[in-house]
This record gives structure tokens, C-alpha cells and sequence, in this order.
């Protein structure tokens, strides 16, 4: 009896060590989006939940990644947070780089470079552990997901349809986050709602 | 740092100038070299040629070789992830025409969670190119290659370098020479067209691929990995599990962003790679499959190398030390099994009533411990055999073959008579008995390993759960090691008792009270020969039993007939030897013949049913489970053998109480239960998807379709599983 005892405390404990991590939502289409709480270059702590009922943005970025130059030095993406901005939409940046790694700012420098660049994001999200990124599998800068008043996931992939660092190429790309946001805006389906990110790889802690 | 990096770091730069300046200095570089080479500070660029000259109208090869600096990688035609693909820009003269860049096998990248797919170090992109019928011997045939990438470590560079290449014309009868030796080399790093008709089905988690034939070995520690070419076909970094079929291999993809519908066709390199002495050798095939609505397949994955570190395993990982460890104590532990425990305090007994020299004493313990681990030696090849094989085995497979169980039975019953009294078996068996006057039976004390060992297999300790399992997953030689462990484990008390004659004076004088509790352990042998014939039952039917039954009694007839004429004449002797003999003969061949008939007319849902509360559970199976998950259903899952003391004395204990019962029924769980006692290839997998290779194994899936399974101990209180439950 004492054998089977001392068996079952030696059993539970390592099984206890074995138990699988609980499970995370994943970042799918037509789903609710994963839900975060995270702090912001300004200071405050900004959770999905505070922004039900607004169409919101997530825009993974990179200063220093040649893809993110492009699209910031051209003015595409700034240009497109101002419009979205406009219409009530809530754009936020998001930076994963780890400390120590490729465009890791921070905060105050994560704001003075979007007045620099002509940037104007509602918020910037400093997720330097990564939680974030790795919740939605962000792999890109740039990296884009479009959530809708609901909750629901109904974009996510690249910001446009040529996947290339140079600003020659803007012109005859399909600005997919653009067609999305107006598609949402006129009450239509996103028509393409998901497409392949492209960029440098998010520099995650590893 | 470079001046092209600097400025790429400088972010407030247009990335217009930027460009244009990097695209300045480099063609500055390429015209200084003058030649078809171009370098950044991340990669050397040159192009070459299969020619050294051209004739009108040939098709020649030209190649862009890279050389990337260390930890700095290009990509492939997918770069999976993130990344980007080279692409090369041709001017060529009119008339010329350039094919598409031939890919060398990619390589895979794992930077944190992403994945990507590229070179490192070297590689040359091949292109075929036609060459004008309107040039003319004398003149010449220049190509220039505008060449964009991307080259990251952990940054990521986009470079654009322009190289160019000048080939003379020459008349037809001259030769074209041997041109660059990357080309022929590159040419060795290309997929070929893929050999097997392989077959693409629809799975719920994605694309399962088959391909027809003896791919790989079983049990082959070659890594497969499949490239989509497309992205988001399939996920990049997802695991691919894999299946050695006897006629088939089996990889499982997982759906990407982008998953294919039936019908529309997967693209993709499918590249095998091999240890061979000198590094690793990859081979790559070329896939085009069209995706056919699925066939239910399910994949344990049998690959060693992507066990290890899995993101969705939910075996348990154990170190080989640890593994040897618990297969150690595992072993000490069977001493105690009810089946090991008669045998060997008889053997125990045997130092106390014959004081013979300390050396023949630690001969006895060492021929014992021999015969102890050269059983286990045995049982751990026929394993390595049986996998290698192909068949699904795991821990107590033996007990999975009626025939061995109704000899371990007889053998069982044996040596209860023996023990009883009714038999004296001369030295050579099991050194009970009469061998305990044997002064020199090292041969005796051999065999009573071997004894020990076989008795012992049934009576699994949980602790040898998953040093099992560890070891069936690892190569022959880890198997054996952990064979071995387990087998010294048990050889141990016994070992050290023979060895320190101190250890002995713990134990009570001999006298009268011997020969006494020597009958009374002939009973716990009668149990445990009941039991089987149990087992039996499940196995093979009623029928079996009859013949199992019959055959104890001529053994009990043979017994007797040895014993009374074993102080007789030789003649006598030599009559009764003759008739056991052939008795023995007629019982295994009868036993045999019998027992191979019945076991084949009995059906495998003739499962143990433990009284107690009425039947709540269904039978086991692939097909129920994964319906019941995709709904979202709870389940709890019961995998057990009739065989297996463990389990049933878990389900009398625990599952088979009303509180669970009720437990169960309230949280809608469904209670499925797979019975092991004879081979069931669904249940093995399902052991092995948790690291087992023998039951019991309990798992409770908790409600939500992607919930993660929780595997409970392996041995039960109503309390653990209530437990469980009500954390769900």
C-alpha cells in the first residue's frame, strides 16, 4: 500500500511536469482576433476589447527594414494612416523587435520617427516580448491584419500585391489593405483576405 | 560597416536615392572588374557559362553563382515566410531567349518562429538560354543579367548587382569547350523528376502526401521535408509526420494561409536527406500532385530528429540518463511483482541454507544476473526486429499472442507444482526445488534469470512506461541500453545479496518454516496461471480455454508420472522419460494448432468489462475520436489490455465507480476505451502519439476543437479523475 502510494506521488508529479501548455487562439479569418493588452509609446495600456465596435488595424513595423523604408520614405503607408484615420478607423504600429535587435526603438524615439516620416498612427503598440506578434504569427515587416467592428478577423497579409523593396514598384501594385479597408467601408466582403505578407522577418526574442 | 548598410540604416533617407545611389556604386564595382563578377558585402555574384564559346542556334547554360558570407542566407523560388526570391532581369540579344531559373533544393531556416527557405554559403541559379540562328562565326553573343535579392542574417538587405558575360561565336565543327565547373556542379543540386506515382489527399489539418514503394527504411533516421512552391499551400514551418509503411511513405502536411482545394495541384520539392559519412547527402524530387478528396489517415510521427523540440508533441521527453534511471528502478521494482517474488526468495532462501564459500555465492548472483540480462538482450533484439519490420509494437507485445500466453500459463502452473511439491525439476530448470541442494548449478541460477525475466514481463511498472516508450522511439543501441538497465534492475537485490554476506543476516534462519512458505508461494503461481487463462479467454475464446485447461492436467499427469519413477530403475526412468517427452510434444504442438484456430474466430471488442456500474463506454476508434474532437466534445480515453494488471485494477479503482461514472455523464464527456489485448495497429499509434509504447495510458481531451489532451497518471484514484474533470 505504502509502494503504491509512494508510486502515485512520484507519478503526479512527473506527469504534472509533462502537461501540455494551454492552448492559444490562433489569428484565422472569420474568427474573433486573439486579444491583447499591451502598452503603448505613449504610456497607456491598450487591450483589443476597449476597441470593439472600431475597425482596427495592426501594422507590424521595422524602421530599419528596407521594406518598411519603402513604403514609409514613399509616403504609401503613411498616406493610407491618414486616410484610414480619418474615417474613424484605429491604426496602430506595432513593434516586435526584441531588445538588441533591428528596429528596436524606444518609445519616445518609436514616436519621433513617425513625425519625422510624416507617420500618424493612432497608437504604437511596444510588444518588445514578442506576445503579440507570435499570437497572430506576425513573420513580416510590413505586416497588416484588419479587424472589423465585431471582433472578427477580416485581413491579414501583405500591404500590396509586389513583393519587392523598390518604390517603382508602388504604382502598379494593388494596394490590398486600401481595397480591404474600402470594401469594409461599403459594407462588402473583403475580396482578398488573406495574402502573402512580405518583408523582413520580425526580430523576436528568441 | 559598410556604406550600403550605413545608408540602409538610415531610415529617414528616401528610398529612391537610396537605390539609385547602391545601384550606382555597384555598377562602378562591376566595371572596374570588367567582368561577370559583382560583389556586396554580403555576396560575391559572378555568371558563368556550360561554354566557353557558342555556335548559332545552341541552347547553353548560364549560371548565377552567389557566394554568401556565413550566417547570411538568399532564398528560394518560395522564401517561405518572409523573404524574398532572387529574380534575374536577361538582356539579350534579339532572337535569344532565356528559360526560368533552374532551383538548386532549398534549405531550411528557422529564425525564431518563422521559417524560411533559401541558401547559405553557395549556390548557383541555372538558366537555359537560346542563342540566336542569326549570329555569325567572328561576331559574339553578350548576355547581361540584371540581378535583384535579398540577403538577411538578422537583418534583411535587398541588393541589385548587373553582370555580364561576352561569348565568342565560333563555326559549327568547333568545340564549345567545357565551360564553368559550377554549372555541372549546380546540376547535381537540382530535383529530379520524381520516380513515384505519389498521391496527394485532402486531410482535415491539410495535404497528406503518398508515395507508393520502399522510399525509406523503417525506422530510417533520414530527414524528409516537403517545399511547397507556391506560398501558403502549406504552412512553412509546421511539422510533416511522417509514416514507413511497409508499401508506403506517408508525409502529413499542415495547410497554410493559402490551402489548395480539390482538385487544383501541389507543387513542391520533395527533399530527402541522409547522414552518410562525409556530411549529409540531399536528394530532391520534383512534385506535382493534384489534391484528391481525403482518404482517414492518420500519421504518428516516426521521425526521430523532429520528435525532438516538437511544438505540438505531447510525448514526454526523456533523457537517455533519465531513461536509464527509471528503467533501473523499474527494474528493482518487479522484484516485488507477485509472479517475481516466489522465485526469487527461493533463491534467496537457497544462500541461507547452504553456506557455501563467498565465491560460489557471487557466482551464483553474477550467472543469475547473466541469465537475467541475456533474457532482456533477446527480448530487446526481437523488438529491434519487429520494428524494423514494420510491425506496431510496443511493451508486453508478447502477451498480444495467445500462444505465448497460454505457455507462460503452463509454465506458470509448472512450477506451482513444483513448488507444491507434486514435481521435483532437476537443476536445470528454475533451480527450485531440488536444485537448491545443487552445489554447482550456475547453469540452475542462469536459468532462473531467465525465469524471472519472462515472469516479470506481464507485471509492468509503471515506472517502465516511459523508459519504454523512450526507448522504442531511439535507435537499436539506446533500446538495448535501456533494456539492459531495466534487466540489471532486476537482477539487483539479488546481486547484492550474493554478493555481501552481511545483507544475508536480515534474513530469518533457515528451518521447517521453508519448505512451508516454499508451498504456500505455489499459490500466488496457480493465481497467476488462472489469470492467463483468463486472458485467454479474451483472446481466444471458451474454446481455448477447454484446451488450455486440458493441457494443465497432463501437465499435472506428466509431473506425476516423472516423480514417481524418478527413484526407480533406469529402465523405469528411461519409460517415463520417453512418455513425458511425448507428452510434453503432444501438449505444445496440440496447444498450438488449437490455440491458432481460435484466436482468429474471436473479435476484438470482447473487451474486459470491470463490474461495478453498467456499461458507459464505447470502443475506441480513429474514426469516433476525431468526430467527437471536431464537434468539440470532451473525451476521455482508456486504453488497457486484458493482460495488463495496471489497468484493471485502475478501472475497478477508479473508472468503474459510480462518482466517476457520474462525473463523466454530467460533463458530457464521452468515455472511449481501446482494448491493447490483442494487436491493434490504431491503438499503438495512439500510444506512440503520447511517447507510450504500452497501456495503460489514460487522456482526457478537454471541450474546445483545439484543446490540447491531458494525460493522466498512470495509475488511478477516483480522486485524480475527478479532478481532472473538474478543472475542464
Amino acid at each position: 500500500m505504502l509502494l503504491r502510494r509512494l508510486l502515485n506521488v512520484a507519478i503526479c508529479g512527473a506527469s504534472l511536469a509533462f502537461l501540455p501548455m494551454a492552448a492559444q487562439a490562433a489569428a484565422d479569418i472569420g474568427k474573433a482576433a486573439p486579444a491583447f493588452s499591451v502598452k503603448t509609446a505613449t504610456g497607456e495600456t491598450l487591450s483589443l476589447d476597449s476597441l470593439k465596435g472600431k475597425t482596427v488595424v495592426l501594422e507590424w513595423t521595422n524602421n530599419e527594414c528596407p521594406y518598411v523604408v519603402k513604403h514609409y520614405g514613399s509616403g504609401n503607408i503613411p498616406n493610407l494612416q491618414k486616410e484610414a484615420t480619418a474615417q474613424g478607423i484605429v491604426w496602430l504600429q506595432v513593434i516586435s523587435s526584441a531588445p538588441g535587435t533591428q528596429g528596436h526603438v524606444d518609445a519616445q524615439t518609436a514616436l519621433k520617427l513617425n513625425t519625422d516620416r510624416g507617420a500618424a498612427p493612432s497608437k504604437v503598440l511596444l510588444d518588445y516580448d514578442g506576445k503579440v506578434g507570435k499570437q497572430y504569427d506576425a513573420q513580416t515587416t510590413p505586416h497588416l491584419f484588419i479587424i472589423n467592428p465585431e471582433g472578427v478577423l477580416v485581413y491579414k497579409g501583405g500591404i500590396d500585391s509586389i513583393a519587392t523593396a523598390k518604390v517603382e514598384d508602388l504604382a502598379k501594385a494593388d494596394n490590398y489593405v486600401k481595397l480591404a479597408l474600402g470594401e469594409l467601408a461599403s459594407g462588402k466582403k473583403v475580396s482578398h483576405a488573406v495574402t502573402k505578407p512580405y518583408g523582413c522577418s520580425i526580430k523576436y526574442a528568441s | 560597416m559598410s556604406l550600403i548598410e550605413h545608408m540602409l540604416k538610415r531610415s529617414d533617407m528616401g528610398f529612391r536615392y537610396l537605390a539609385s545611389v547602391l545601384f550606382l556604386l555597384l555598377m562602378v564595382s562591376a566595371n572596374a572588374y570588367a567582368a561577370s563578377e559583382a560583389a556586396t558585402d554580403q555576396v560575391k555574384a559572378r555568371l558563368v557559362a556550360s561554354v566557353e564559346s557558342v555556335h548559332a542556334g545552341d541552347e547553353i547554360t548560364v549560371g548565377i553563382n552567389q557566394r554568401i558570407i556565413p550566417h547570411w542566407h538568399t532564398y528560394w523560388i518560395n522564401p517561405g515566410d518572409s523573404g524574398m526570391a532572387t529574380s534575374i532581369a536577361w538582356t539579350l540579344p534579339a532572337g535569344a531567349e532565356a528559360g526560368d531559373i533552374q532551383w538548386p533544393i532549398p534549405h531550411k531556416f528557422n529564425v525564431g518562429p518563422i521559417t524560411n527557405y533559401g541558401y547559405a554559403d553557395e549556390v548557383t541559379l541555372l538558366t537555359n538560354i537560346r542563342v540566336p540562328e542569326s549570329l555569325k562565326p567572328g561576331e559574339s553573343f553578350p548576355v547581361k543579367a540584371l540581378v535583384n535579392w535579398l540577403v538577411c542574417d538578422d537583418v534583411c538587405i535587398p541588393q541589385e548587382v548587373e553582370l555580364t558575360l561576352s561569348l565568342p561565336v565560333v563555326d559549327a565543327g568547333v568545340d564549345g569547350g567545357k565551360g564553368s565547373e559550377l554549372i555541372a556542379k549546380a546540376r547535381e543540386q537540382l530535383p529530379v523528376e520524381s520516380p513515384w506515382q505519389v498521391s496527394a489527399y485532402e486531410q482535415k489539418q491539410g495535404p497528406l502526401l503518398k508515395i507508393p514503394g520502399k522510399v525509406l527504411e523503417p525506422g530510417s533516421t533520414a530527414e524528409v521535408w516537403f517545399f511547397p512552391e507556391e506560398w501558403g499551400r502549406v504552412s512553412h514551418k509546421s511539422r510533416q509526420p511522417r509514416r514507413i509503411d511497409s508499401d508506403a511513405f506517408l508525409l502529413q502536411l499542415t495547410a497554410g494561409d493559402n490551402p489548395l482545394a480539390a482538385g487544383e495541384s501541389l507543387k513542391g520539392v520533395l527533399v530527402i536527406s541522409k547522414q552518410i559519412s562525409t556530411g549529409v547527402l540531399a536528394q530532391g524530387y520534383q512534385l506535382e500532385v493534384k489534391l484528391e478528396p481525403g482518404i482517414a489517415e492518420s500519421i504518428v510521427d516516426e521521425d526521430p530528429a523532429q520528435l525532438e523540440g516538437a511544438d505540438t508533441s505531447t510525448g514526454e521527453d526523456i533523457s537517455l540518463y533519465s531513461a536509464l534511471l527509471f528503467a533501473l528502478l523499474g527494474g528493482v521494482i518487479l522484484n516485488l511483482m507477485p509472479c517475481v517474488f516466489p522465485v526469487l526468495s527461493i533463491k534467496a532462501l537457497s544462500l541461507l541454507q547452504h553456506k557455501q564459500s563467498q565465491h560460489h555465492t557471487r557466482l551464483h548472483g553474477w550467472a543469475y544476473t547473466a541469465g537475467v540480462l541475456a533474457s532482456f538482450v533477446l527480448l530487446g533484439l526481437v523488438l529491434i526486429g519487429l520494428k524494423s519490420a514494420g510491425s506496431q509494437v510496443g511493451w508486453g507485445f508478447q502477451f498480444q499472442s495467445p500462444i505465448f500466453v497460454v505457455l507462460v500459463a503452463y509454465l506458470m502452473f509448472t512450477v506451482g507444482l513444483s513448488l507444491s511439491g507434486v514435481l521435483t525439476i532437476g537443476s536445470s530448470f528454475a533451480g527450485v526445488g531440488s536444485s537448491l541442494a545443487d552445489k554447482s548449478g550456475y547453469s540452475g541460477s542462469f536459468f532462473t534469470g531467465v525465469l524471472a525475466t519472462i515472469v516479470a514481463t506481464p507485471c509492468t511498472a509503471p515506472f517502465m512506461g516511459g523508459a519504454l516508450g523512450y526507448a522504442l522511439t531511439q535507435p537499436a543501441v539506446v533500446l538495448l541500453a535501456v533494456f539492459l538497465s531495466l534487466g540489471f534492475g532486476l537482477a539487483l537485490p539479488y546481486l547484492l545479496l550474493s554478493h555481501w554476506p552481511s545483507l544475508q543476516r536480515f534474513l530469518p534462519k533457515p528451518g521447517i518454516w521453508m519448505e512451508r512458505f516454499k508451498q504456500v508461494l505455489a499459490f500466488p503461481m496457480y493465481a497467476a496461471a488462472v489469470w492467463l487463462v483468463w486472458v485467454l479467454a479474451q483472446q481466444a475464446g471458451p474454446n481455448a480455454v477447454a484446451l488450455a485447461l486440458a493441457g494443465m492436467v497432463l501437465i499435472a499427469l506428466l509431473a506425476w508420472i516423472y516423480e514417481i519413477t524418478r527413484h526407480g530403475s533406469n529402465k523405469k526412468r528411461y519409460a517415463a522419460n520417453t512418455v513425458s517427452l511425448l507428452g510434453l510434444l503432444v501438449l505444445l504442438y496440440g496447444s498450438y494448432s488449437g490455440i491458432q484456430l481460435f484466436a482468429g474466430s474471436v473479435s476484438t471488442a470482447n473487451t474486459a468489462s470491470a463490474a461495478g456500474v453498467e456499461k458507459n463506454w464505447e470502443a475506441y476508434s480513429e474514426q469516433r475520436l476525431g468526430d467527437l474532437r471536431d464537434e468539440g466534445k470532451p473525451v476521455f480515453i482508456n486504453l488497457t489490455a486484458a493482460w495488463c494488471i495496471t489497468c484493471l485494477v485502475n478501472e475497478q479503482v477508479a473508472l468503474s465507480q459510480q462518482s466517476v461514472a457520474d462525473a463523466f455523464s454530467k460533463s458530457g464527456i464521452t468515455y472511449l476505451k481501446g482494448d491493447w489485448t490483442n494487436q491493434d495497429k490504431q491503438i499503438t499509434q495512439l500510444l506512440k502519439q503520447f511517447g507510450r509504447s504500452g497501456v495503460p495510458l489514460y487522456i482526457l481531451y478537454p471541450p474546445g476543437k483545439d484543446a490540447k489532451p491531458q494525460v493522466l497518471p498512470q495509475i488511478l484514484t477516483p480522486e485524480i479523475v475527478l479532478n481532472a474533470v473538474q478543472k475542464l
